[in-house]
């Protein structure tokens, strides 16, 4: 029990971390306004976890400019698709 | 859940009874299926266009069931007409039917789009459609090309055969139904080049009734939540 436990991640506590997360586990990447649709969320809240989930080298960002327009995109890291199918082992053990 | 990892990590170095690791999934947790359950929702929503009716399949089916009943009749009844203008007429046929299906489509997924509050317009959107379109425009280049030379005896086949291609190749960006749509429509377009003679009636059975069948599946599993 205990180790099913230590094994679920805090990082992905919140909900918020949780659906940026899902969403870049099955996509290439996403935009940050992607992100916000899909979460019904604002500025301030959905860039302060990405900022965390970047901290904890789960995401990288990829800043570009397409048609003159600077663009950012977010991108899983190989860390972070790593740490989240743990988390998911984790939360399905739980279940069982 | 920030409540809960406080106190996970309070226990978690000590060893508990299995009959409290129940309790504790029922009290404590904010439940790890409503977690999985909101991954999984928010992974198929981002990566899925899920908007897709099953009415549209449904309407599809019934306009082209409508346009072959015409071109039926046209062809019956047309026996002095000469060949050039049977293309033409069968052609403006394929047309409509085309045009009204694809209507229904996007009035019924914009309807569905709505009323679940989810974006129509998004980029899984777009990589369905473009997916889609690759095969789908391929076909219709060939058929055109075909027609023009007067060849008219593979169109039923190559227009079920590029269709279902088309279903198969964008059906990972929607419901699994859609693949395997696209497999029956495959098959149909194969035997429409066996049976040549039988071709209208196999592009009907295509286009017509697997879509109302199928949309009818759809419209039922997805639609009505």
């Amino acid at each position: 029990m205990s180790n099913i436990i230590a094994k679920l991640n805090k990082a992905f506590d919140s909900r918020i971390r949780l659906g940026i997360m899902s969403v870049l586990m099955v996509n290439d990447f996403a935009d940050f306004n992607t992100l916000k649709e899909l979460m019904e969320l604002t500025d301030g809240n959905l860039a302060s976890h990405i900022k965390a989930l970047e901290n904890l080298g789960y995401i990288e960002t990829i800043k570009q400019f397409i048609s003159r327009k600077p663009n950012t995109r977010y991108k899983i890291t190989e860390l972070g698709r790593n740490s989240f199918q743990e988390h998911l082992d984790a939360l399905s053990d739980l279940l069982h | 859940m920030v409540k809960l990892s406080q106190r996970l990590i309070v226990i978690q170095n000590e060893t508990i009874p299995l009959h409290f690791k129940a309790l504790l999934i029922d009290t404590t947790m904010e439940n790890p299926g409503d977690d999985l359950k909101a991954i999984r929702e928010m992974m198929e929503k981002s990566s899925k266009f899920l908007s897709l009716s099953g009415l549209s399949g449904i309407m599809a089916g019934v306009t082209a069931i409508a346009g072959a009943a015409f071109a039926y009749h046209y062809l019956l009844t047309s026996v002095d007409a000469d060949k050039a203008q049977k293309i033409t007429v069968l052609l403006i046929d394929a047309i409509l039917v085309l045009i009204s299906s694809l209507a229904f489509a996007i009035y019924f997924s914009w309807e569905k789009a709505k009323k679940n509050k989810l974006n129509f317009y998004n980029k899984v959107l777009i990589k369905t459609l473009y997916n889609l379109s690759i095969p789908l425009a391929a076909g219709g280049i060939l058929c055109t090309a075909m027609l023009f030379r007067g060849q008219t005896d593979f169109i039923a086949a190559t227009t079920l055969i590029f269709y279902g291609l088309a279903l198969v190749n964008a059906s990972k960006y929607t419901f699994e139904e859609i693949h395997y749509l696209g497999i029956t429509e495959i098959i149909l377009g194969l035997c429409a080049a066996i049976f040549i003679s039988n071709g209208l009636i196999i592009w009907t059975i295509g286009f017509g009734f697997c879509h109302v069948i199928y949309g009818f599946i759809m419209y039922k599993k997805y639609d009505k939540i």
